[in-house]
């Protein structure tokens, strides 16, 4: 299955289906939780590995930190700042978003816009949750059974026929269906101001 | 003898554990004399034949018998639907994040019916809108336990800590603020009901 056959590069995508990823690209590096032994400080045996640590929320203090001494969230950032020391072309993260609070995750999600301005890169979210990467992304790519189903762009809602609504669409679906006229808003305060109207009216 | 964990008493009562992302669950030591209990992971330690056959159709997953490549979410189905039979209490370590939110009530709602205690390990402040109590954890310290409503309300901390408020309530806030509501709401239908009854 080629996911970024036809799609420009320096964008970032988001990628929702039941699947596993993997590549066989030279150019790819795949961020997903793997245990790895030694130290953080041997595991990015890099002179960038400080700035690569700062990057993904974490300080020096972690250099001299084995796997055992780490959260699950701290891995999977060591495991991003190893890509980031290596410089591929197209990071793909694999549920990276899982385990981080939300202050982290708005953070991340600056953090893979400036790896596209500024680094040239090209970066696939692949998640369930289609709220983390509503805004975020150039497309979403829908894949199911090892093929690309569809790709929607980020403004069209047709794609939660496909998976899972945030909570926000339920709560507009659940309105729709006792027949308010509500349109489909991706954020809390633009819904809020929509009910306001609708009952000032 | 209560359900322990790290030697902390856990209430008697279907639990969130909202921990930030520094806290190392994997080393939480577990106790639970004398009744049988299920950890919950990603790992793939359970086949779908431990799944006994109502099971499968009662959450649809069939399709599982047949399947031969099983990705992450797979997995962690079988995990959980191998050890409905088997427990007291269900302890999900944040596994439900990856599961949609239609399989996750149907599940909570089988657990509840069969008096299946859970524990949900989780960083997704929406999960707990599911279960009744919460407890915040934070640099290895309980912050703050309490029923579902009077955690939920306390905003400053929790954002303080990183986290949002679930968006239900996040947008209850905001009617209230207008006047269109005079409490905090938790499910979807309550609000509607009350903006639109």
């Amino acid at each position: 299955m080629r996911i970024l056959e036809n799609k420009e590069k320096n964008k970032i995508y988001g990628l929702m289906g039941n699947i596993n990823i993997s590549t066989n690209n030279n150019n790819y590096r795949i961020v997903s939780f793997y245990k790895f032994n030694d130290t953080v400080k041997n595991y990015l045996n890099s002179p960038k590995a400080s700035s690569a640590l700062k990057m993904v929320m974490l300080n020096d203090e972690y250099l001299d930190k084995t796997i055992s001494n780490l959260s699950t969230a701290e891995i999977k950032k060591v495991i991003l700042a190893h890509a980031l020391i290596e410089n591929k072309e197209t990071l793909i993260l694999d549920y990276f978003e899982k385990e981080l609070t939300n202050a982290e995750k708005e953070y991340f999600k600056r953090l893979f816009k400036r790896l596209v301005t500024d680094y040239h890169k090209t970066i696939i979210i692949f998640t369930n949750d289609l709220s983390y990467i509503w805004e975020i992304s150039e497309s979403i790519i829908y894949v199911d059974n090892q093929e690309v189903i569809n790709t929607f762009s980020k403004n069209d809602m047709e794609i939660l026929n496909c998976v899972a609504a945030p909570p926000i669409s339920e709560f507009i679906a659940l309105l729709k269906n006792k027949s308010i006229p509500l349109n489909d808003y991706k954020n809390t305060s633009d819904l809020l101001k929509a009910i306001y109207r609708l009952k000032e009216n | 003898m209560p359900l322990l964990i790290n030697n902390k008493t856990i209430p008697d009562i279907n639990t969130t554990i909202l921990y930030t992302s520094e806290y190392n669950y994997t080393l939480d030591t577990i106790e639970y004399i004398n009744k049988n209990f299920s950890v919950i992971d990603k790992t793939n330690r359970y086949q779908i034949t431990d799944i006994n056959e109502d099971i499968l159709k009662l959450f649809n997953c069939e399709y599982l018998k047949t399947k031969t490549n099983l990705t992450l979410i797979d997995t962690i189905k079988i995990n959980i639907l191998s050890n409905l039979e088997a427990s007291n209490i269900i302890i999900f370590l944040n596994v439900l994040t990856y599961l949609d939110l239609s399989f996750k009530k149907e599940l909570i709602t089988y657990l509840k019916d069969h008096h299946i205690r859970i524990i949900n390990y989780t960083t997704d402040i929406e999960e707990s809108l599911l279960l009744e109590y919460i407890i915040v954890i934070h640099d290895n310290k309980v912050i703050m336990e309490g029923k579902k409503e009077d955690i939920l309300s306390e905003e400053k901390i929790l954002k303080k800590l990183g986290f949002n408020l679930p968006f239900i309530v996040d947008l209850s806030l905001g009617l209230k603020y207008y006047n269109l509501v005079n409490e905090i709401y938790f499910d979807n239908e309550s609000l509607v009901q009350k903006l639109w009854n």
